[in-house]
């Protein structure tokens, strides 16, 4: 037994300097408000008591010693449980910046990040600083003299995309002409809220992203849709004119599917789409988990699951068992239940097997669209190793699979939609433009929009990224009213407009220059290069430096 | 110098002079007049660049004008166009007032900074785009008297435009589609129907103003004059007519940037009434609210919360002593000058607190003392030989129940010391002439003062409701009589088997016990020479030094495994020149000593063998479950030491040999027990948890050389774990004032923490110096 006097060192035992995090406290600067410590969403940080001891000499026996002087200091736990994840808070409520946290790179707790025999997770994203590609790609086809040179703020755009089957138009004039079946298509702002349930996300956070949706759609009149991820919809919502302006997903647990079919009859309008889960990028061949302190009361009732409980959605759907299948039983079923007027498209992570599924759906006359997430996507939770070293860049992924349909003569035909890390360093509108001239019809966005509208905190450094524990100190991803209230929905909405209205002005900047202002360029890759010659080669764009 | 002079744009030849050549015979003929009329014919650029120094420059133009007319125009020029214009009139112009008695096509003004533009017709796409105005000059002037093509005022940022929408090309939309795109500053007054595509965060459109009115009455007419139309006078002075789109400044142009409906707006008009006019969660939870709250909050809304857990967890000596005797307590009844109460308090818990928590205890309590984290633990044998004259407590009145005790060890003597102030009757049966079990039998006095043991017996001896038979030989039929006899028996006879191991020569070995007893009775056998101990526990240690005072020359201790001794045992046995062997395996005991597992001789006079003793149960009844454990058969006891039979408990070293102290708690629960059931009470073990380390705070203490030097500075010293010291740290660090004492009704005490001040910092719990604040999620 070590002696109560000793100091226990265990194999998990940290120094502060061994963690992520370091707290950075300035004790000349600091009132002792307690405010960072109250606020702190990992409990990490306390008042600490310091001693400091002055040996003094005298000569007098009898009053020999040392002086002893106490200090307080704000220090922050070394337990690996409640390591400090970076999240900033405390300076944020700091009236005297007297406190931050500081990364620091030599960390050893992701040696010990696998207490109880588990191995590490959190929400958030892909651990990885460095630039991405899509950063690099840059615009350089610049019409000046040689093509009508646009004006950004001058001349009129058209730069929203079809989300759905495009006929050929032989074959749509055949159909119009005789009242065949016309498959249902979406004219969209291409750059889309990526899918984040009701459940991942605070009531907050959910109703402001679809309300600020909403006020682009109607006061503004930019057709944005926001998919909702699995999990439902609440049936107000399901009921009301905003609808449309949602993209419902179906995915393998099922969750708030029984609200949404009883809503179907007492619907005003059709929702924007419906997306069929099979992947995630984040974490390919993972299904979906919501921990059990994140199924509150309402959630549980909006997914028709008891309370406080663990609700997983299995890796994979557990009736389907093929392409083939699947697309028959998922896609028909789905368009059907809206009597074959809604677009369903199935959404999987990035692959190298992507093409297979997009020559399948190529051939089905009701898949209207694909969706391939890449791995920088995002998660509300995920193992490590499947959010850093599990999935396929989006990249090369759209890239191949656009040629591939160019190939067949099929590229206006069935859009293909990319995710997985557009907008990762805030270069949303770069990436996204990327993405599409390489043949992408839209994007989705999930963490940007988070980081944008709602102030995300989390980082590509491992910042924050506790959305899997439900403690988001923005309330973004909390079920607990005491955190999620602190995002005022109305402020959302209104990033969410101010983003999107941004968004157009940056898009309306590459697409001028380009000499493009009737159609989104996509597939326009003359217009890429970047300066690295293997991506380049491998991009099929110009190698330029 | 004033002669008119006429340039024409033909040749002799009737061919058509190129703009360069038709240039220079204008500047040409600008330098013999001023007066100047130009019969062009398509030449571009005409009428600029004419620097009269103050005089003015009068030019007309007959015939088809080219493009860019007054293009770089001079203060002073006046060129009127008899007819329409191309492109790009005024271009550049920097003060020339250009009139065009025709339509002008695309471009008017384009980039145009002084000057006044009067147009007799309509104009084309794009006109005053880029069109500046300096303030050190006069503001640029267009005046229209149709409509405007499209694009109008892009850009603009300062030119004035009056367009009159008289015989307009476009009378529905007076100023063409999308104009203002851009334009920041500059007014457009209006006369006629617009559509509603100027661009609205750049332009309002807006009344005129009394001023704007009669500057456009001032200029009217000066314009009308100049393009023959004097008699739209009347038509165009109807202020009622006339609208303007003015440019948003950039101050309020930043307002509005979330979008032209505030988001207020958008939730009462378009975003409640989606819902049905409600919360859209009102259905799957009804009176959720979500309404915003900030970062710091205090109330309900707190996450976590303090509280004052003073006395729910069991400081370190409590906890660790067997008998749970609560040091803290005693030392605060200390500091608080109630000495006497202190010692009272004491004498609850043992009757032996010199002989055993003064000398014999390896003092659990103390080994786990939290003051040892600053400086020297509390020297708690002092304070239990302190103890060694107070007076033993007084009997409660009587229950009326009697309690047979058998066996007057450590165990059997506190269930009767506990029993008996609670007003029980206790008889010990005693199989030896004297109390106090091994402790009075084996332990040397040295290590034991007898002074001090013999007036701790007689204090016990002394309790009323007490009574000891000595030389009891307890047997089943003598058991069963005092099952008959009293209303509960408890089994405390130790262990008083030595055990022993079957090597050959093993009946010339001395087990440890009886050597113990002997070295202790009046006439102790005298040892010479070489003595071996099979065992090196801190008993064979106690053997060790006895046998040394009884003659031995050189101890061994041998073991077949690393000695477990420790202690101030094994130190006083290794002081005396005692040697430990290790691993030793007995083969057999001869004349000449103990010989190994090897076959080699350690020499012996002596051999006594240590290692352990075993209960003698034989008088125990069949309704009392015994389990076997290493060859000798234990009694199952349950923590407060009953046993299978509910009329029979059984304590101390005949459950599981342990400490002196661990009997004398055994006897202390089994007495708890026993009286609460006597009083139909139910029976509380201890039961608190043991306060963390991490929930005192240390470092409110500073090293004090003054360690163990007296009850006073141990009680000073004392961290008080666990129980509030009533220090007030708590609401001097509060930040929000939240913390306060509360006096109670009976002279106690509390701090409460206002829910509707506290931030739940938990400040307070890292100050506490006693661990009592505790901050819990809430």
């Amino acid at each position: 037994m070590v002696s109560i006097r000793s100091i226990p060192s265990e194999p998990s035992s940290l120094s502060p300097n061994d963690l992520p995090w370091r707290i950075v406290h300035d004790e000349n600067r600091c009132t002792l408000c307690g405010k960072c410590a109250a606020v702190c969403p990992v409990n990490t940080l306390k008042l600490s008591y310091m001693r400091k001891r002055m040996p003094r000499m005298v000569l007098n026996s009898s009053e020999r010693g040392s002086n002893f002087k106490t200090f307080v200091g704000i220090r922050q736990s070394t337990d690996v449980g409640r390591r400090c994840v970076g999240c900033g808070t405390c300076s944020m409520v700091c009236p005297n910046e007297a406190i931050a946290p500081v990364h620091n790179s030599t960390d050893r707790y992701k040696f010990q990040a696998t207490a109880g025999g588990d191995a590490a997770k959190r929400g958030g994203r892909r651990n990885d600083a460095s630039s991405s590609l899509l950063d690099r790609i840059i615009f350089n086809r610049i019409s000046m003299l040689t093509d009508p040179a646009l004006d950004a703020g001058r001349h009129e755009f058209t730069y929203n995309t079809i989300l759905g089957r495009v006929l050929p138009p032989e074959e749509y004039i055949k159909r119009k002409l005789s009242g065949e079946w016309i498959p249902p298509t979406r004219e969209i702002f291409p750059f889309i809220i990526g899918s984040m349930s009701f459940g991942a996300l605070s009531p907050n956070m959910w109703l402001g992203l679809l309300q600020g949706v909403a006020y682009c759609n109607e006061v503004l009149g930019i057709p944005v849709v926001m998919a909702t991820g699995e999990g439902g919809c609440p049936p107000w919502v399901l009921k009301s004119p905003f609808l449309k302006y949602i993209i419902l997903q179906v995915a393998s647990g099922y969750f708030g599917w029984d609200e949404i079919i009883r809503a179907i009859p007492d619907m005003q309008c059709e929702p924007a789409a419906i997306e069929i889960k099979y992947g995630q990028g984040a974490k390919p061949g993972d299904g979906g988990l919501l921990m059990w302190f994140k199924v509150s009361k309402l959630i549980a009732r909006l997914r028709g699951v008891p309370e406080g409980i663990d609700l997983p959605s299995p890796p994979v759907h557990q009736t389907l068992y093929s392409i083939e299948e699947s697309v028959m039983k998922m896609i028909q079923s789905m368009s059907m239940a809206w009597n074959f007027k809604v677009p369903v498209y199935p959404k999987i992570s990035g692959s190298t097997s992507a093409k297979a599924v997009l020559n399948n759906l190529v051939r089905n006359p009701y898949a209207s669209a694909l969706l391939i997430d890449g791995i920088d996507g995002g998660t509300g939770a995920a193992y490590d190793i499947s959010l850093n070293a599990t999935g396929h860049p989006i990249a090369t992924n759209v890239r191949d699979c656009y040629l591939d349909l160019c190939k067949q003569g099929k590229q206006n035909e069935i859009p293909i939609f990319a995710a997985g890390g557009v907008g990762k360093n805030g270069n949303v509108v770069q990436n996204a433009l990327a993405l599409i001239m390489l043949g992408a019809s839209g994007v989705h966005m999930g963490k940007f929009i988070m980081q944008s509208a709602a102030g995300c905190l989390g980082s590509e450094q491992n910042r924050c990224n506790v959305c899997n524990v439900g403690i988001c100190p923005k309330g973004i991803t909390s079920q607990n009213p005491k955190i999620y209230r602190r995002l005022d929905p109305d402020k959302v909405a209104e990033r969410v407009v101010e983003t999107f209205q941004a968004i157009q002005v940056e898009v309306k900047k590459v697409m001028a220059p380009l000499g493009r202002s009737q159609s989104l360029p996509i597939g326009m890759s003359d217009a890429l290069g970047i300066a690295d010659k293997d991506a380049a080669d491998r991009l099929n764009i110009q190698y330029v430096c | 110098m004033n002669k008119q002079i006429i340039v024409k744009g033909l040749d002799e030849n009737g061919e058509r002079i190129s703009t360069q050549i038709f240039e220079e015979l204008v500047q040409e003929a600008f330098t013999k007049s001023h007066d100047l009329v130009l019969e062009t014919y398509g030449q571009h650029n005409v009428g600029g660049r004419l620097k009269s120094g103050g005089e003015t420059v009068n030019i007309e133009i007959n015939g088809p004008c080219g493009q860019r007319v007054g293009c770089m125009g001079m203060p002073g020029t006046k060129i009127v166009v008899n007819g329409p214009a191309s492109d790009d009139v005024g271009w550049l112009n920097i003060g020339a007032d250009i009139t065009v008695k025709g339509d002008a096509t695309n471009g008017v003004c384009n980039a145009m900074a002084e000057g006044k533009v009067y147009i007799g017709g309509s104009i084309g796409a794009r006109g005053l785009t880029m069109t500046k105005w300096n303030p050190e000059y006069k503001r640029p002037e267009l005046w229209i008297l149709g409509s405007c093509g499209d694009s109008f005022a892009e850009f603009n940022c300062g030119g004035v435009a009056v367009v009159c929408g008289i015989d307009a090309k476009t009378p529905d939309n007076v100023l063409g589609y999308r104009p203002c795109v851009g334009m920041v500053g500059g007014s457009i007054y209006y006369h006629g129907k617009i559509d509603k595509s100027y661009s609205q965060i750049n332009v309002k459109a807006v009344l005129l103003s009394d001023e704007q009115w009669q500057w456009l009455m001032d200029n009217l007419p000066v314009y009308l004059k100049s393009i023959d139309r004097m008699e739209l006078l009347e038509q165009l002075s109807k202020r009622d007519e006339w609208s303007m789109l003015d440019a948003i400044p950039p101050q309020e142009r930043a307002l509005m940037k979330t979008g032209p409906m505030p988001m207020s707006e958008f939730v009462r008009t378009i975003w409640n009434p989606g819902f049905g006019g409600g919360d859209p969660l009102r259905d799957l939870a009804p009176g959720l609210d979500r309404s915003p709250i900030g970062l710091i909050e205090t109330g309900d809304l707190r996450r976590k919360k303090p509280f004052w857990a003073n006395r729910d967890k069991a400081a370190p000596c409590a906890y660790y002593c067997p008998v749970h005797i609560p040091t803290i307590d005693r030392l605060k009844l200390m500091r608080e000058g109630k000495g006497d109460e202190a010692y009272e308090m004491l004498m609850e818990y043992t009757p032996l607190p010199a002989s055993v928590c003064g000398h014999i205890c390896p003092n659990l309590c103390m080994k786990n003392c939290s003051r040892q984290k600053i400086d020297e633990k509390i020297d708690v044998q002092m304070l239990g030989r302190a103890a060694k004259d107070k007076a033993a407590p007084k009997a409660a009145p009587s229950l009326g129940k009697k309690v047979a005790i058998v066996g007057g060890g450590p165990a059997g003597m506190n269930a009767a010391w506990q029993l008996a102030k609670s007003g029980v009757e206790a008889h010990i049966f005693e199989k030896d002439n004297k109390i106090g079990g091994k402790l009075a039998q084996v332990i040397p006095w040295e290590r034991m003062p007898k002074a001090i043991w013999d007036a701790e017996i007689a204090r016990f001896m002394s309790v009323e409701n007490i009574t000891v038979d000595f030389d009891v030989d307890m047997t089943k039929e003598k058991f069963s009589e005092l099952q008959n006899d009293f209303d509960h028996v408890i089994v405390a006879v130790g262990t008083h088997s030595p055990r022993t191991i079957p090597f050959p020569g093993h009946e010339k070995v001395i087990p440890a016990l009886d050597f113990l007893k002997d070295a202790k009775s009046k006439n102790p056998t005298k040892l010479k020479g070489n003595v071996v101990i099979i065992g090196a526990g801190n008993v064979g240690c106690d053997v060790a030094c006895d046998a040394y005072a009884l003659g031995a020359e050189q101890v061994t201790l041998v073991d077949i495994q690393q000695p477990l001794a420790f202690g101030k045992e094994k130190a006083a046995a290794e002081a005396l020149g005692a040697k430990f062997k290790w691993p030793v395996m007995t083969k057999e005991v001869t004349d000449e000593g103990l010989v190994d597992a090897a076959g080699h001789l350690i020499p012996a006079d002596t051999v006594i063998i240590s290692i352990g003793d075993v209960p003698a149960l034989k008088f125990l009844p069949d309704s009392v479950e015994v389990i076997t454990v290493g060859g000798a058969g234990w009694v199952k006891c349950d923590p407060a030491g009953r046993t299978s039979d509910p009329k029979i408990s059984a304590v101390g070293d005949v459950e599981r040999p342990g400490l002196a102290t661990n009997a004398l708690g055994a006897g202390k629960n089994v007495a708890d027990s026993l009286i609460a059931e006597f009083k139909g009470e139910e029976y509380k073990p201890f039961a608190k948890d043991l306060i963390p380390q991490m929930s005192l705070t240390h470092t409110h203490y500073a090293p004090d050389n003054q360690c163990g030097v007296s009850e006073s500075t141990e009680a000073d010293r004392c961290m008080s774990c666990g129980t509030c010291r009533d220090c007030h740290l708590c609401e001097t660090i509060c930040p929000e004032g939240a913390i306060s004492r509360e006096k109670l009704p009976d002279d106690s005490f509390q701090y409460v923490s206002e829910d509707d001040k506290c931030i739940a910092c938990g400040f307070c719990a890292d100050t506490c110096p006693c661990g009592i604040w505790l901050i819990k999620p809430f």
